[in-house]
């Protein structure tokens, strides 16, 4: 059954162009940024700035989402987080394979994101011209958490590897099994902020601070995974700052409920009733 | 075949009859999953409540992630710093019950809290005494799938060829399918339409009316969890425990890669017997209660 999320597109104060450009510039730059002072610096410890990159894409695929799932799918929300990093996952494979191949592994970033925006368009094409879902912003929308849970993907998969390579990637992020919690983590960290807050009284600052406070524990998911595959220092360090980011946006989350809410009491009876 | 390995798969379909039954119980402590569209609705339709409403995407994804996170921890602690396997799995189900417990506490704030219209209120006492019980159910699931991906990947004498988490991620996705198919009715079909006739089915009229007031006071989701042990978790936790139990003495008792034909043909066998099992319950359920009467009205239960 359908709840909630009012039909018609969501009131939005953050324009969806410019969340995207944000969160595009802010994954790559961040992405690239982290593999470059590792490698320029032989060592490891920036690998946490690939979990803070992720956390932009993450932003934009948690408003993605609002904006999709605004049109009246309530119980889809988790299918469509689901759908995301599925196509991010593939996109990343695919960007880093080919990267490996032509032998530029740095240029892995730009063709999984390349290729994350063209196979999220064609899915949002079939979702509306086949599948017949009818939703305006469908084709755009995939297309944005096509790229999200690509750059949210690689983010992790490099802040656990500390390493761009594809056979690195493989070998530590693949056949430890930690992109499993990278996948679910990353899944949630995009379906779960506007899940949580689903309703006719939805506000969009508060959905994206939710993502963010989401993706810092998806940080220290992958803080914790890091101590294995890169060491204690890499790892801790990786740890703290997710801790960090998540307790600073969980106490803003929570002034935002403050605000939004009909009431926070302590306790109480129930309401009167509002019709 | 042996009695060491055969005691094994005996110890993991226990395990999973416990995550089965806690990982229904936890849902339904929080309303996740299909009962939590009534929690949600009904507050729309002009019942504010006080019963939890956490929405944590369905039920298979979030599992996924408790089993997932657990079994990471365990194998980062077991991996890099040679823990015992029992303190390692225990680390790693609280840091999964500590994600659940955030998870959880954020989708009762903001579902409430995006239904201001309505006057729901947040309520603080509840955050307070029911997430520790959700989390305590969370624990005890993410650390059972987690020993049953350990086994699987340590212990048994053919070694599972995928990592532990990955398996945990499969696990969880199957405990959360199989708890929002068979247990989650017993909370939405019975426990939140527990005012009215027994067996009557969700009519669109009465959605949303779910009961708020309890045998004394007001309701909350704690009662929820107390009227769910009796059937409800149970019923998963025996489906969840058969699935995992059945599927691995098969590739057991058989060699999955002399004897693959062997395992796949009983598994086939197990799946029809089933079939026909689930078609008896449901004949017999229906000689014995026969159909429905016609609606006519509310009629004391």
């Amino acid at each position: 059954m359908t709840v909630g999320g009012g039909a018609g597109g969501a009131p939005s104060a953050f324009d969806p162009k410019k969340i995207r450009m944000y969160g595009l510039v802010g994954s790559v730059v961040g992405i690239y940024l982290g593999a470059i002072l590792n490698m320029a610096l032989n060592t490891n410890v920036f690998s946490f700035v690939g979990a803070v990159a992720a956390i932009f894409a993450v932003v934009m695929g948690a408003n993605s989402v609002r904006r999709i799932c605004a049109y009246g799918i309530g119980t889809g929300v988790p299918s469509i987080g689901m759908l995301a990093l599925g196509m991010g996952i593939i996109a990343v494979m695919f960007g880093l394979s080919v990267a490996e191949t032509l032998g530029f592994g740095l240029l892995g970033p730009i063709i999984t994101l390349v290729y994350a925006g063209v196979f999220g368009y064609i899915i949002g094409v079939l979702a509306n011209k086949v599948i017949k879902f009818n939703i305006p912003v469908m084709e755009e929308g995939n297309a944005d958490l096509s790229m999200a849970g690509a750059m949210a993907i690689l983010g992790w998969s490099f802040a656990v590897s500390g390493n761009l390579g594809y056979f690195d990637i493989v070998k530590n992020v693949l056949m430890t099994g930690y992109i499993a919690i990278i996948f679910i983590a990353g899944g949630l960290a995009i379906l779960h902020p506007f899940n949580a807050n689903l309703g006719p009284d939805e506000k969009q600052d508060r959905t994206l601070v939710n993502a963010i406070m989401v993706s810092g524990i998806a940080m220290i998911a992958t803080g914790i995974a890091a101590i294995l595959t890169q060491g204690l220092a890499a790892g801790l360090l990786q740890l703290v700052i997710g801790f960090a980011l998540w307790f600073y946006f969980f106490k803003m989350y929570y002034k935002l409920v403050k605000r939004d809410a009909a009431a926070v009491v302590g306790t109480g009876l129930l309401p009167p009733t509002v019709q | 075949m042996d009695a060491f390995s055969m005691g094994l798969i005996a110890a993991m379909g226990a395990l999973a009859t416990v995550a089965g039954a806690s990982e229904d119980i936890e849902s339904d402590v929080g309303s996740q999953s299909n009962p939590n569209s009534q929690v949600q609705l009904a507050a729309q339709v002009g019942n504010p409540h006080r019963i939890y409403n956490k929405a944590i995407s369905g039920e298979p994804p979030a599992n996924a992630l408790w089993a997932a996170t657990a079994a990471m921890v365990a194998y980062t602690l077991i991996t890099a710093f040679q823990m015992p396997a029992l303190f390692a799995l225990v680390a790693g189900a609280s840091v999964a019950a500590l994600f659940n417990g955030v998870f959880a506490i954020s989708a009762y704030f903001g579902r409430n809290s995006s239904q201001r219209r309505f006057n729901q209120w947040v309520y603080l006492d509840i955050v307070r005494y029911t997430t520790p019980s959700i989390m305590a159910h969370a624990w005890i699931t993410s650390f059972c799938i987690a020993t049953i991906s350990y086994i699987m990947v340590y212990m048994l004498p053919i070694h599972h060829p995928f990592p532990m988490p990955i398996i945990a991620l499969i696990w969880g996705l199957a405990v959360g399918a199989i708890g929002s198919s068979v247990g989650d009715i017993h909370y939405g079909g019975e426990r939140e339409f527990q005012n009215r006739q027994f067996g009557c089915g969700l009519n669109t009229m009465l959605s949303g009316q779910i009961v708020r007031k309890a045998e004394a006071g007001l309701r909350n989701s704690i009662d929820n969890a107390w009227f769910c042990t009796k059937f409800g978790g149970p019923a998963t936790g025996m489906g969840f425990g058969l699935t995992v139990f059945l599927d691995n003495w098969r590739t057991t008792v058989f060699d999955p890669v002399t004897q693959a034909s062997l395992a796949i043909a009983m598994g086939i066998f197990f799946i029809i017997v089933e079939v026909f099992y689930n078609l008896y319950i449901e004949k017999s359920a229906r000689r014995k209660y026969g159909p429905y009467p016609e609606y006519k009205g509310d009629i004391a239960a």
